[in-house]
């Protein structure tokens, strides 16, 4: 691998080959292949260092840093390697947990499959690497406005200075201002956006190794169901080195129909006891809210480019959420790559939009988004977030109960549950024919 | 007229410090920052040598950690960085703070004037600006709230208790200013970017010549709990909880 350090200053002072607005890990990563391959580039990020206005839950899938340069994970700033996946359901104090180990998900000689990231660490090595290559990465600045010319978007206003590019791309997360800016997108609708609140709560590795059954650098990621109030959304809980990124996702306008606050209906989240003992004699280091992109490949706006601006990562509205897994981050990186590579690979600004979208299918974005679309149909289905918890639960309590009176057969008993939860065995029919139709 | 040296000190951000149950204090999460007063001292120094039509540059002690408070430092309309990396800047005490900074101050040329702020936002000491004027032999003048060009030399306006006082003084001089002098800048995006092609000058702490060990020495570091009596007066009418309040105050010699 061949770097080149460009001279930035050397030609036009005011000139990049590109700007990109935000240095999350989509920027970042644009930023780091961009720079890589010659071109100069300049990243401009509002927060005074990279990462620091982020409150994603954590999680990283490795392929994503892998595809931007091998072997990158060795030194990648991240928390601990997936080896639990968990699904966790909770009706009222009780609750049902789903623990899948695979160790083939770690295997010697491989990556792991994927990591617990804390995004304020992550997001400023990120950016380093990114720098190391010879992008410029600006902090404590906020981009105001774009600079048009004929059609074209030929640069960005930042307070009273303008800077100029061929292309830029906005890399500055969901409800992407500079998207906006640019008409490709309007404010944000109320029902495709969820609200997410996430805490760090701080506990030495010793206690979350012992509290989760893992060894030292191992993690686990848990996603957490009925733990909402019955609001569409849900729970997530990922382990870092000595802290515990614990959160909600709560869909707005159901949120605001209901009595308890979003804040109290997640204070009532830790305090379950089940999840009170994972986090008890932790202190919360980090608390923060954000809006999370909820809407998968439909909430993908029609147009990602216009001549000279290309969207990436969450302003694209890059993120899968199945229910059993978010993805959002390894979208983003490589998101980021995609554009990259068409920046790189177009005569003229003009091939730059079109070839991205070429790009974004090459590097098979676009067709998994696509490929797992249906699962927004399925969590739409309102009686997920609270009926079917609480259904499961009865049902565990059913099988688990012994008092020494005779049984009942466990068939009739779960109809008879089915029906007590207001449910019918022909609403599970119609989502099995849905998901099978949607997936 | 002749440069401007602002001298500012790269220190702990005090949002990141934790006090643990033991009154211990937690500094592994602590981010650095430039000291937020001397952030008003580094645009003090910018807007004289801009009236002067002369340069202004930045002048740090610290740590290889200071390192990165260069780009930020030139950010802020500095021309140039000078910093000195010593691993005994971690517990030198104000004078041989003063002794480093002085050293360099000399090595610089043509300065006419150096300001500081009136001490740092980790300890407070308002040691180094009196100090860096005795190894020099230049005049010192503290707690300046104004600043005039006044022919070849400043006139100031110093905040004293209860009563302002104006001080005129020649150059070459060292000033200690309080952070009410302005209201520094936020650095913009060109600003920002320009700071990365500026000239850096490094200094090893060892090539100065100087004996770094601390007369004064810290001895503890400590969290403290503020005590409180919490005494609550419920009973009775309001006239006759106001009473009791206002007794008790004065019992404490409050009011």
């Amino acid at each position: 691998m061949t770097r080149r350090r460009v001279g930035l200053f050397l030609t036009e002072e005011e000139k990049f080959d590109v700007i990109i607005v935000g240095a999350g890990p989509a920027g970042s990563a644009c930023a780091y292949i961009l720079a890589r391959e010659g071109k100069s580039v300049l990243v401009i990020e509002r927060g005074d260092t990279p990462g620091a206005k982020n409150v994603t839950g954590g999680r990283l899938y490795t392929y994503a840093l892998e595809l931007l340069d091998q072997g990158l994970h060795e030194e990648a700033a991240l928390e601990r390697k997936v080896i639990r996946e968990q699904i966790m359901m909770l009706s009222g104090d009780r609750a049902i947990t789903i623990d899948y180990h695979d160790p083939s998900f770690n295997e010697e000689g491989r990556p792991p499959m994927s990591y617990t990231i804390l995004r304020g660490v992550f997001d400023e090595w990120l950016a380093g690497k990114a720098e190391e290559m010879g992008a410029m990465v600006a902090c404590g600045i906020r981009v105001d406005e774009l600079i048009e010319r004929d059609g074209r978007i030929v640069g960005v206003v930042a307070g009273e200075d303008e800077m100029y590019a061929d292309v830029v791309i906005a890399a500055d997360g969901v409800n992407s201002f500079m998207a906006q800016r640019a008409g490709l997108i309007e404010d944000i609708k109320a029902e495709t956006v969820a609200v997410g609140i996430k805490e760090v709560i701080e506990l030495p590795a010793k206690t979350i190794e012992e509290r989760f059954n893992l060894r030292e650098g191992q993690g686990a990621a848990r996603l957490i169901l009925g733990c909402t109030e019955g609001i569409h959304g849900g729970g997530f809980l990922y382990t870092n080195k000595d802290s515990i990124s614990l959160g909600c996702v709560f869909m707005p306008e159901e949120a605001g129909q209901k009595k308890k606050s979003v804040h109290e209906i997640f204070q009532d989240v830790k305090m379950h006891p089940s999840i009170y003992p994972l986090i008890e004699g932790g202190e919360t280091i980090e608390y923060g809210a954000h809006l999370v992109s909820e809407a998968g490949f439909r909430g993908i706006p029609k147009k990602l480019f216009r001549e000279g601006f290309l969207m990436v990562g969450d302003a694209a509205g890059f993120v899968i959420n199945t229910g059993y897994s978010i993805r959002g981050i390894d979208l983003a990186i490589v998101s980021g790559i995609a554009a990259a590579r068409a920046v790189i690979g177009a005569e003229g600004t003009a091939a730059a939009g079109p070839l991205y979208m070429e790009e974004l299918k090459k590097i098979k974005l676009l067709p998994t988004m696509q490929a797992q679309d249906g699962f927004s149909d399925i969590l739409e289905t309102a009686w997920l977030y609270d009926k079917v918890p609480d259904l499961a639960a009865d049902v565990f309590e059913n099988l688990f109960t012994v008092t020494g009176e005779v049984p009942g057969s466990v068939k009739k008993d779960v109809m008879r549950l089915i029906r007590s939860n207001d449910l019918s065995a022909w609403q599970f029919i119609k989502l099995g024919f849905k998901g099978m139709r949607a997936l | 007229m002749s440069k401007v040296v602002a001298c500012y000190k790269w220190v702990a951000d005090e949002a990141d410090l934790r006090i643990d149950a033991d009154l211990s204090v937690d500094f592994s999460r602590v981010k650095g920052k430039i000291s937020d007063y001397d952030k008003n001292a580094i645009a003090e120094a910018v807007n004289i040598a801009t009236a002067w039509g002369e340069k202004a540059v930045g002048l740090t002690f610290g740590t290889a950690k200071a390192k990165q408070s260069v780009k930020d430092a030139l950010s802020r309309g500095l021309e140039e960085g000078y910093w000195i990396n010593a691993d005994e800047a971690a517990d030198a005490d104000g004078a041989a703070v003063a002794k480093a900074l002085a050293a360099v101050i000399q090595r610089i040329d043509d300065v006419g004037l150096v300001v500081c702020a009136e001490g740092a936002s980790d300890t407070f000491a308002r040691q180094v600006p009196s100090r860096i004027g005795a190894v020099l032999d230049w005049p010192v003048v503290t707690s300046v709230m104004k600043i005039e060009i006044a022919g070849n030399g400043l006139m100031t306006v110093r905040r004293l208790d209860d009563c302002m006082q104006t001080v005129k003084v020649q150059l070459p001089a060292v000033i200690a200013v309080l952070p009410e002098i302005n209201t520094p800048p936020i650095p913009g995006l060109k600003a920002v970017m320009a700071a990365a092609k500026k000239p850096v000058h490094e200094f090893k702490g060892g090539d100065l010549g100087i004996n770094f060990t601390p007369k004064t020495k810290a001895v503890e570091f400590k969290g403290y709990v503020m005590a409180r009596k919490n005494v609550i007066f419920k009973e009775g009418e309001a006239a006759d909880k106001v009473r009791e309040l206002a007794a008790a105050l004065r019992k404490e010699g409050v009011l």
